[in-house]
């Protein structure tokens, strides 16, 4: 268990900088998870800190020590792959215990901490079998039995369950919550999915082309957005902007803000409610309705043609091309500036 | 007709020629391998004509078993020389593989060079290796044993040292066409210009080797040998098979080489015996290349086993 800290860190590959001075102090036992769109930078900070790519620049320290210059498997940290990268001619058993024997462990300190790990994630039928004749899911455990056995200070995870279907994926999920639950070491984990980032993390932190947007809880990303790109990627579906034109006149007033040109206005989807004409905040056509069942997403298009959704219980009476009004409570509204996509506090 | 009938007509003509090509051959070796049948001889003008009244059953193959002094020899050696070969392609064909599959400044250039040695003629190869590298007096061989001499020699009159230098002995060139050497000097040439065959089969499987599972044992702590051990061998078992079946049966057949070296002189295969005993006894020649037919099937059973099971796998 260790805490970990990063001071302007830098990735540069020949001329081009992909990782632009990120610091970061991430808490003895926390469950940290890195978000962002694809080629963001997130796996080359992960293989950073696990000692798989160098650092240009900055400090890397884990507990007290900086590892900029610790070999790989001298850090204490163990990696599960988005491909699982499991040795295919190996049993699952040596697939484990492959890193103790390099290390030189007794073969009944392996033995046990092999099945203590086995016994944790439910494989232990399996010790035997190659990797080959394994589900995805399984060999995805077998992953990360192996990086349990070694018992390291941080647990780094690249995208794990990106191969795994939709129900296997929540059920690794949870798994992988109570993993943390029960060993309570220090886990960084990727992906870009948000949903994985908002049930896993103490801690998610937001990557834009390499630099850091912001760092917080996940409620805290979900309801003070410290900018417009976290706004719009934490939230499923995506928070809606407006120009201050798109608005009602009476808008101001119901928000209880000014509002100006040179401002965004964030409302979530599921935060609009229906509401007479004479209240409304924004008023739109609909053109399209998804009903998932338990919710409706309402495709809406304002007159000024700004297209936005809502996120409602029923599916509306209106037909397709008829005007529906939305509401928002005031405290539930986002601002952010036009030109920097910074946040205003209102 | 169904469709089945007419495509077995239409295969017919191949199979039939394929028979044939392979089937009279064999079935003639086996026939004169009964008979007594030489290409001349002044005391028994009637052997000179493959008849059966020459009938001699086993006879020729007792002959070569028993009463020939090379067939034995020639056994042995066959197997000792495709032996050394594929353990030293092998061992270097790995060697190099990994090498130079980092990249480097002028790894194109470099791996053309390295393939090159397979594209020499096998007679043309035994002629430069056996004038120009291992010839005792004009080769590299000669050469360099000249200059080590020499050197030694000029360090003798040294103060002090020289007479440390003045123990060494005066070192001889090996004469490679000698009957003890001239095996040595087949495998080394046979191994040169075959060592890129396994270099390359190999370089083309290690592009496909997972970087993920490297970096997994990377992690894991192992050494760059370990790695080496544990993942890149295995990922090569299946090449290695191909590159052992193959070179195995194209050296159960090597005679250019023997030839060149040293006319069969202390180093004899099958082939280069049957060849031996077509310059006369053709009843022998054939006994033998019976056994030569035997001694194939066993090595190609024993490698299609070991092949087929990685294969499976
Ligand atoms: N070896 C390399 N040489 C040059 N550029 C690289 C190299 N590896 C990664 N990059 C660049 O670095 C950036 C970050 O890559 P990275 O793999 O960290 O993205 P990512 O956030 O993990 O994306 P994804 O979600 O698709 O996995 C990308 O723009 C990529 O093109
Ligand atoms: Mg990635």
């Amino acid at each position: 268990m260790a805490s970990l800290t990063l001071r302007n860190v830098r990735k540069r590959y020949e001329a081009a900088e992909v990782i632009h001075g990120v610091d970061l102090d991430i808490e003895d036992g926390e469950f940290v998870v890195f978000v962002g769109p694809s080629g963001c930078g997130k796996s080359t900070l992960l293989r950073m800190i696990a000692g798989l790519e160098e650092i240009s620049d900055g400090s890397i320290s884990i507990g007290e020590t900086e590892v900029n210059e610790v070999a790989a498997s001298k850090r204490g940290v163990a990696m599960v792959f988005q491909t699982y990268a499991l040795y295919p001619h190996m049993t699952v058993y040596k697939n484990m215990a492959f890193g103790l024997k390099q290390a030189k462990t007794p073969a009944d300190e392996i033995d046990r901490r092999v099945r203590a790990a086995a016994d944790i994630l439910q494989i232990t039928d399996y010790l035997d079998r190659s990797p080959r004749h394994l589900s995805g899911g399984q060999r995805q455990r077998v992953a990360i039995g192996r990086a349990i056995v070694r018992d390291p200070k941080v647990f780094l995870f690249d995208e794990p369950l990106s191969n795994l279907d939709a129900a296997l994926r929540v059920q690794t999920r949870l798994e992988i919550a109570r993993l943390h639950e029960r060993l309570k070491t220090t886990m960084i984990y990727v992906t870009h999915d948000q949903v994985e980032a908002m049930t896993l993390a103490d801690k998610i932190v937001v990557l834009r082309d390499g630099v850091i947007e912001q760092v917080g809880s996940p409620i805290a990303l979900y309801e003070k957005p410290q900018n417009a790109f976290v706004a719009q990627f934490i939230g499923s579906p995506k928070m809606n902007f407006f120009a201050a034109s798109d608005l009602s006149k009476k808008a101001s007033k119901i928000l209880k803000t000014d509002l100006t040109d040179d401002m965004q206005i964030g409302l979530r989807p599921e935060h609009m409610q229906v509401c007479k004409a004479a209240d409304a905040v924004v008023t739109g056509t609909l053109e399209l309705v998804e009903n998932l069942g338990e919710v409706a997403l309402v495709h809406l298009i304002t007159d000024t043609g700004a297209s936005f959704i809502a996120k409602t219980e029923k599916p509306p009476k209106e037909a397709k091309g008829e005007a529906i009004s939305f509401t928002i409570l005031p405290e539930l509204a986002h601002y952010f500036d036009k030109t920097s996509g910074h946040r205003i506090e209102s | 007709m169904n469709n089945r009938a007419i495509a077995r007509l239409l295969q017919t003509p191949a199979v039939l020629l394929l028979l044939v090509w392979m089937l009279v051959p064999l079935g003639l070796t086996l026939y004169f391998s009964f008979l007594r049948y030489v290409l001349n001889s002044l005391r028994k003008p009637e052997w000179t004509v493959p008849q059966l009244s020459n009938w001699r059953g086993f006879g020729n193959y007792e002959y070569v078993l028993y009463k020939s002094k090379d067939f034995w020899f020639a056994i042995q050696n066959s197997l000792f020389i495709v032996g050394s070969i594929l353990v030293i392609t092998v061992v270097l064909g790995l060697a190099i593989a990994v090498l130079v599959n980092r990249s480097f400044p002028g790894r194109g250039i470099v791996r053309v060079l390295l393939i090159s040695p397979f594209f020499v003629m096998p007679a043309v190869n035994a002629v430069l290796w056996i004038n120009m590298i291992l010839d005792p007096v004009l080769g590299l061989n000669g050469l360099a044993v000249e200059g080590i001499n020499h050197m030694v020699a000029g360090l003798k009159d040294f103060p002090l040292l020289g007479h440390f230098f003045s123990l060494w002995p005066e070192l001889e060139p090996i004469s490679f066409r000698a009957t003890q050497t001239s095996a040595y000097a087949v495998i080394m040439m046979v191994a040169w210009q075959w060592t890129p065959f396994a270099v390359l089969i190999f370089m083309t499987s290690l592009q496909s080797e997972d970087q993920q599972q490297k970096e997994a044992a990377l992690l894991d702590g192992a050494s760059a040998w370990s790695q080496f051990i544990y993942l890149t061998i295995p990922h090569l078992a299946r090449p290695i098979a191909i590159v052992v079946m193959i070179q195995s049966i194209f050296h159960l057949s090597l005679y250019a080489e023997i030839e060149i070296v040293s006319r069969g002189n202390g180093n004899k295969n099958l082939p280069y015996l049957i060849g031996e005993f077509t310059s006369n006894n053709i009843g022998a020649a054939s006994a033998t290349g019976i056994f030569a037919v035997i001694l194939a099937n066993i090595v190609a059973i024993f490698l299609l086993r070991m092949v087929g099971k990685n294969l499976v796998d």
